[in-house]
């Protein structure tokens, strides 16, 4: 799950990473009180969970006498499609020089990556394309609690050391915050020190829970219902509801609804180990969507198995809609149920998603 | 074979839930249709004493090895600790483990792979369906029947989609030398280039089919390496864009996790990808 900035910097504050002045407000009329303390000009940053924010006007700098005006209009705005409801109120820093840090997973080395540029800002991935030299990177074995100095000196080159307590902050940040990304850009330089001016931070979601995180605000009310049950669940435009376990076979079907020029309303991988209430939540949440005319069930038996898999379709009682296909642990059972009620079945992946695209147009 | 083989002794670690005793079992049941040694053990910490489908189970990995001959392991331990239980396995020396657990934070499979890498300890996983050389030895969940024996190897970061392709490869008439589910996590321990390197010192071994799915460029690594002849195939060409990590996951991955770029790649450097499951049982004989 992702952070928004103003969460994300408490985060690096806590862990001793100097943020600048701020104060969070939800109306127009709390600007004011607080410009005393941040200064004649601040930083409006709308805390909207969009990439490109600054470009799209969701960041606008601003003094005194037009802070409230300004504000009222940032809230009245939607920032690519999302309405602002809460503004980060910011001094705004005297910068000498804006630096790019990040640190995420690199799959290859199965360890952290840190990234460092001596160059910050918007355009950093478009000048690390062109230019693979301006983006230095060290990944480190992850059982490692800092950076050690002489990959600190690989990282840093020519930049003022003053950084690298930052980078070993945001390292124990990382580390300790289950984190997929925790990335400062701009880091900046002052005549006062250093600051993160901006932070993401992005959480592992399969670690909310130990993080003390309830609720996944990343997933819209259908897919947290989705979540609840144990679904990967996602939304698509077209009429052919897919259930399938594993994300590796449901995509698979998606393709495949693409190859016979069908189109798919969902992509739901029921997860391993599914059982007979899973499976019934399942077929009733993709049945429930008004764009689907018809289900494919794609269902390959490992953990999972094929006969509570078959009383869960029983159970869910849409029978004319659901095409079922499954092979696997306990696949006679389950087809022998299915059979029972009068379910279609077929014996191929590629026949049932010919079948349901034949249905569907 | 890689991996191992019938001689092959194995821990189940969380023999005691509902998984893992069902699983116990049923690749106990493989084991013995083909007159393998199979599970040995069982480990749950606090257990020890029970017996689950005729198997002892035992408080900890290093006591069941006091007793029984075994080198390798199958975690069934839920996400939060079952990365504790890998380092527990490589602790006590064994030289494989197979973690089917799924939700494990990344952080602590990070961790725990790194910790096994350390005891000389291999990884398979996690969030993984195991390894299944058919006729010798099943580690994990995969439904062994679909299978049969065979000079192609398969190695796959989907699970179900595994057993789809195996089943195409069989009633084709092809079969499988070893087949091995490496996890569709951003971080897993054998990767394609491990698999492909072990499949490529295995005399049994052919080809392989290499099935990977969006994300990160392991495949494109591992078919840069391989020695042997493969067939790629990649899900999730219709598959909506993935949430990006931001910079630093495009900066990593070029821009370049997508599945279309992926099949673009592999296909650039001559390796044939099949555009759907079914295709791959073609591919390969024109290869053998």
């Amino acid at each position: 799950m992702k952070l928004l900035e103003y969460e994300a910097k408490a985060v690096f504050s806590e862990y001793g990473i100097p943020v600048p002045k701020s104060v969070l407000i939800r109306t127009p009329d709390e600007v004011l009180p607080h410009l005393a303390a941040l200064g004649d000009i601040v930083v409006l940053k709308a805390q909207v969970d969009v990439g490109g924010r600054g470009k799209a006007g969701g960041i606008l700098k601003v003094n005194d006498a037009e802070a409230a005006d300004t504000a009222r209009d940032l809230f009245a705005r939607t920032i690519k499609g999302l309405p602002v409801r809460e503004i980060l109120v910011e001094e705004r820093l005297p910068i000498t020089h804006e630096y790019y840090l990040s640190i995420a997973i690199d799959r290859s080395t199965k360890g952290p990556v840190i990234l460092f540029a001596d160059a910050g800002g918007v355009e950093i991935e478009n000048a690390a394309r062109e230019d693979e030299s301006a983006v230095r990177k060290v990944t480190l074995p992850p059982l490692l609690r800092e950076v050690p100095p002489f990959l600190m000196r690989e990282l840093l080159g020519g930049a003022p050391k003053e950084l690298a307590p930052v980078i070993n902050r945001l390292y124990r940040v990382f580390m300790e915050k289950d984190a997929m990304l925790a990335e400062i850009n701009p880091l900046v330089t002052t005549e006062k020190g250093v600051y993160a001016a901006d932070a993401k931070l992005i959480i592992d979601d399969n670690a909310l829970a130990r993080q003390g995180i309830t609720v996944n605000r990343d997933l819209s009310a259908r897919e947290q219902e989705a979540e609840r049950h144990g679904f990967s669940y996602v939304e698509l435009e077209g009429s052919i509801g897919v259930i399938g376990n594993g994300a590796g076979l449901t995509m698979s079907t998606l393709d495949l609804i693409e190859y016979y020029q069908g189109s798919a309303a969902n992509f739901l991988d029921v997860g391993g180990g599914a059982d007979q209430e899973r499976v019934r939540h399942a077929v009733q949440l993709v049945a429930g969507m008004p764009s689907v005319k018809v289900i494919v069930v794609n269902l390959l038996g490992g953990i999972t198995r094929c006969d509570e898999v078959a009383k869960g379709i029983i159970a869910a009682g849409v029978a004319p809609t659901v095409i079922v296909r499954m092979a696997g642990t306990n696949e006679e059972e389950g087809k022998h149920l299915l059979a029972e009620h009068g379910y279609r079945m077929l014996e191929s992946m590629d026949a049932a998603v010919k079948a349901a695209v034949e249905v569907s147009s | 074979m890689i991996y191992g083989d019938k001689d092959l002794g194995v821990i189940v670690q969380n023999a005691t839930g509902k998984q893992g005793a069902f699983h116990t079992d049923l690749m106990n049941a493989y084991a013995r249709s083909v007159g393998g040694r199979g599970v040995v053990a069982g480990v749950a910490p606090g257990k020890g004493g029970r017996e689950v489908h005729g198997v002892p189970v035992y408080n900890t990995v290093r006591e069941a090895l006091r007793e029984h001959d075994a080198t390798a392991s199958v975690v069934f331990v839920p996400g939060g600790a079952a990365g504790d239980s890998i380092m527990e396995a490589a602790h006590a020396g064994l030289e494989l483990v197979v973690a089917i657990t799924e939700h494990i934070p990344v952080h602590d499979a990070m961790k725990a792979i790194s910790y096994a890498k350390l005891h000389d300890c291999a990884v398979i996983g996690p969030n993984c369906p195991g390894l299944l050389s058919p006729g010798e030895c099943k580690l994990g969940i995969m439904p062994a029947h679909l299978a049969t024996r065979g000079s192609v190897g398969v190695v796959s970061r989907s699970g179900t989609l595994t057993y789809e392709v195996v089943d195409e490869l069989t009633r084709a008439g092809i079969g499988q030398s070893t087949i091995v589910g490496i996890g569709g996590d951003p971080v897993i321990g054998q990767t394609f280039v491990d698999v492909l390197e072990r499949f490529a010192d295995d005399p049994e071994t052919e080809a392989v089919v290499v099935i990977g799915e969006v994300g990160g460029n392991l495949e494109e690594e591992g078919v840069r390496s391989a020695e042997l002849p493969v067939v790629t195939y990649i899900a999730g060409v219709s598959a909506p864009p993935e949430k990006r990590m931001g910079h630093a996951g495009a900066i990593i991955e070029g821009g370049e996790g997508d599945a279309r770029s992926k099949v673009q790649r592999l296909c650039a450097l001559g390796v044939p990808v099949a555009s759907r499951p079914s295709e791959i049982p073609g591919l390969i004989r024109d290869l053998l």
